[in-house]
């Protein structure tokens, strides 16, 4: 009645001349595409606008934040961060809206105005669905202390970062992650990029523009998704200026073929179930039932347990999931003396105390996977074998001739495995990267992954387009301040919380060192 | 519900005017008023809230002078109602709240400008006799206000976070008003009054699709000073 009434007031004003009722500030547009890149709502939200003082200060109030102001340095430009929707494709093929941030540099400084380069950055692996790199506000988001990072690393040093959540998180309904899914992960990225390039002219600061430098970097999945996403880049003729992939799953079969092998990583009882999710999704080849992989114990709806809105606290509270427990600490007897052997709970010798310690850790009862899965798979693994993976279990040197994937996995995660794989395809990048990690990573094992990658390329190595850094290793070279810098801030650690707490940090510990290496790299690569 | 007892009470005070059987002064019985509304708005409005949305953030709306138009309708020796009309004024919403969002300003920042449209009806006491130099009277009614123009700032969008767009529903609430009348001569006036009215609405922004909001309540507190004319 009131509307009518309304209605009818405006109408006869407006004969009147009196007033004219529909001059209100309009929102952003909504894109009627869904079309793959499309940037959904434009201009973006800006979820946060402060100045490089602001800003240096927000880090400064917590010890975490005053680590990272001290490794990436004092801002040198404001940062804006904006929430970006747009559109990518699903596994099925169809459209999917998802979401992520891009933050842009401001104030006044030259390297924080005109053109600017961009880093497309791929975050780590993560279990919890709300994650959302764009909310620098909110302390309590699973993404705060990475966007925190990239921000503090990239953006305040005059680079435009894009940063998807991927699939499965914030917005995305798709109801699973499509975990290391180089061909999904890698549109996931381009789209990102194809959005924020839309969005960067109608942001609050249109004379920030792309400079056409682009630099693809990211962590641990994260590192996995940018090499992805430099391969699919090259292979679509875009440009790419340098890559940073860092501490990711890069040989994913050699690196699964290790974890099945009893090499059991921190992480695996959340590494597993995304994977299997991922792939059963995708291929269709993983599992008639996740009883064929998984014990009675977590079996049932551990293919829609991941990502929760849940802590991690919180599930393995609840009897969900395993904190550690990978395999039964009661081994499978298969009668084959070769395979029993790999099957047994690991021991030192042949391996060191620590690595036995730390491998150990991931057996127990109940056990997330079935003895009769682990079994099947370790045989393929044997019988198929991954080369690389076969020489550093013979105690053998990684060189390019003998890192060669399994010409014919029989078992459905193997095969998957080495689709993904990022040897797979004979590739290799024509622009200069740059391949962080720490050799005792106890996460995402370095040998096997970095060292697999760089003994796969290692022409590209010796003409130095491809770079290894590794933090634990001796101080040389370009990077030796941040190797000193890595080593000093882990001993720290070690002699706060001991060895074996220390430990489960390495992984999260050499971030930023990474991050800030990247940087550092890139500068080099105009 | 405002309406309601609105309309209640206007309906029972006329039904009174009727009951007193007092005659109507005919020779005059139309107004017509001319002079300024000077407006300080009372406002309590709870703190914005909605997704991406720091705490404590409040709006006041800036006091306004606008040209007053009425025109009043003698009922009978003492009764009259009253149409009062204020030539919609442009209202500036300013934050009420941090010095900054992020690094953005807000409190003192005028982050909208609104358009009012607010006219008001009502019934009126006068006392004395119709011939007195001087009439106080007091008087109750309704008053509707509709809310247009709506046009975030330029600093409103860049708190808000981009291009935003507001939506303040229309407002029926009650008013009330308290004066006087000086008779200059049979036809013309001079009046002065001090009214108050209850506006609520409740305020939703829309930003790239997230919507936060608030619910406001304003109190008016209008000083009019006129010249009518009878006829």
């Amino acid at each position: 009645m009131l509307k009518k009434t309304r209605g009818l007031v405006c109408a006869g004003l407006t004969v009147l001349a009196l007033a004219g009722c529909g001059n209100n500030s309009k929102t952003a547009t909504v894109a009627t595409s869904t079309q793959a890149g499309t940037l959904a709502v434009d201009p973006p939200l800006r979820v946060a606008s402060l100045t490089a003082s602001a800003f240096a200060a927000q880090l400064g109030a917590s010890p975490t934040g005053q680590q990272l102001l001290q490794l990436a340095g004092t801002p040198a430009c404001g940062v804006d961060f904006y929430y970006m929707k747009y559109w990518t494709t699903a596994p099925d093929g169809k459209p999917t809206e998802v979401s992520g941030a891009m933050m842009v540099p401001t104030g006044s400084g030259a390297q924080c105005s005109g053109a600017r380069p961009i880093v497309l950055y791929a975050h780590g692996t993560t279990s919890v669905s709300t994650y959302n790199i764009a909310d620098i506000t909110d302390s309590t988001n699973a993404a705060n202390s990475e966007s925190a990072m990239i921000a503090a690393v990239f953006a305040a040093q005059g680079y435009i970062v894009v940063a998807p959540n991927f699939e499965g998180y914030d917005i995305s309904n798709l109801g699973y992650h499509p975990y290391v899914d180089a061909a999904v992960n890698a549109d996931d990225m381009m789209d990102a990029l194809t959005a924020a390039r839309t969005a960067l002219p109608h942001s609050f600061t249109p004379g920030t523009t792309d400079s056409g430098q682009l630099y693809v970097t990211g962590y641990s999945e994260g590192g996995y998704v940018a090499m992805a996403t430099v391969k699919a880049m090259q292979a679509a003729g875009d440009t790419v200026t340098a890559s940073a992939p860092a501490s990711g799953p890069y040989a994913l079969e050699a690196f699964g073929d290790a974890i099945f092998f009893g090499q059991v990583d921190i992480g695996s009882t959340i590494f597993s179930p995304l994977v299997t999710t991922s792939y059963q999704n995708a291929y269709g080849n993983v599992y008639k039932a996740t009883s064929d992989i998984y014990t009675s114990t977590y079996a049932s709806g551990i293919d829609t347990l991941l990502p929760s809105p849940d802590s991690l606290t919180q599930l393995f509270q609840s009897g969900k999931l395993p904190e550690a427990a990978l395999f039964d600490s009661t081994t499978p007897v298969t009668g084959n003396t070769q395979l029993d052997q790999l099957l047994a709970v690991p021991t030192s010798p042949p391996y060191s105390a620590s690595q036995a310690a730390l491998f150990d850790a991931g057996f127990g009862t109940p056990s997330l996977v079935n003895n009769t899965y682990r079994a099947e798979y370790a045989a393929d693994a044997l019988t198929n074998p991954d080369q690389a993976e076969m020489t550093l279990l013979n105690g053998g040197t990684l060189t390019s001739s003998d890192v060669a994937l399994a010409a014919q996995p029989a078992v459905g995660l193997r095969e998957d495995f080495k689709l993904n794989d990022m040897r797979n395809g004979g590739w290799s990048p024509k622009e200069p990267m740059l391949m962080c990690g720490g050799d005792q990573d106890p996460t995402v094992f370095f040998q096997v992954n970095t060292g697999v990658m760089a003994a796969e390329w290692s022409p590209l190595v010796s003409a130095g387009l491809v770079q290894v850094l590794d933090l634990n290793g001796t101080p040389g070279g370009a990077f030796a301040p941040l190797q000193s810098a890595f080593q000093s801030t882990y001993a720290a650690l070690v002699a706060a919380q001991g060895p074996s707490t220390a430990i489960q940090s390495y992984h999260a510990t050499e971030a930023p060192f990474c991050m800030v290496a990247a940087r550092d790299f890139f500068a080099q690569v105009p | 519900m405002q309406y309601k007892i609105a309309t209640l009470a206007l309906g029972t005070a006329l039904a009174l005017a009727a009951a007193t059987g007092a005659r109507a002064d005919t020779a005059h019985p139309n107004d017509i008023r001319i002079g300024g509304y000077f407006v300080h708005f009372d406002t309590s409005a709870s703190d914005i809230t909605g997704p991406y949305t720091v705490p404590g953030l409040n709006t006041s709306v800036n006091n306004t002078t606008t040209l007053y138009l009425g025109y009043v309708r003698t009922l009978s020796s003492h009764f009259a109602v009253e149409f009062a009309f204020g030539w919609p004024p442009l209202t500036h919403a300013v934050g009420k709240g941090p010095a900054a969002v992020g690094s953005v300003p807000y409190n003192g920042v005028t982050i909208a400008n609104i358009r009012w449209l607010s006219p008001t009806a009502l019934l009126e006491y006068n006392f004395f006799a119709p011939d007195s130099r001087w009439r106080p009277f007091v008087g109750v009614g309704v008053n509707y206000t509709y809310f247009y123009d709506r046009q975030v700032t330029a600093a409103g969008a860049a708190v808000s976070g981009g291009p935003t767009s507001i939506s303040l529903p229309a407002s029926v609430g009650p008013a009330v008003t308290a004066g006087f009348k000086y008779r200059l001569n049979t036809r013309w006036h001079i009046v002065a009054s001090y009214s108050v009215a209850q506006v609520n609405s409740r305020l939703t922004t829309d930003t790239a699709g997230v919507l936060r909001s608030s619910s406001v309540h304003f109190w008016p507190n209008a000083v009019v000073v006129s010249v009518g004319y009878s006829f």
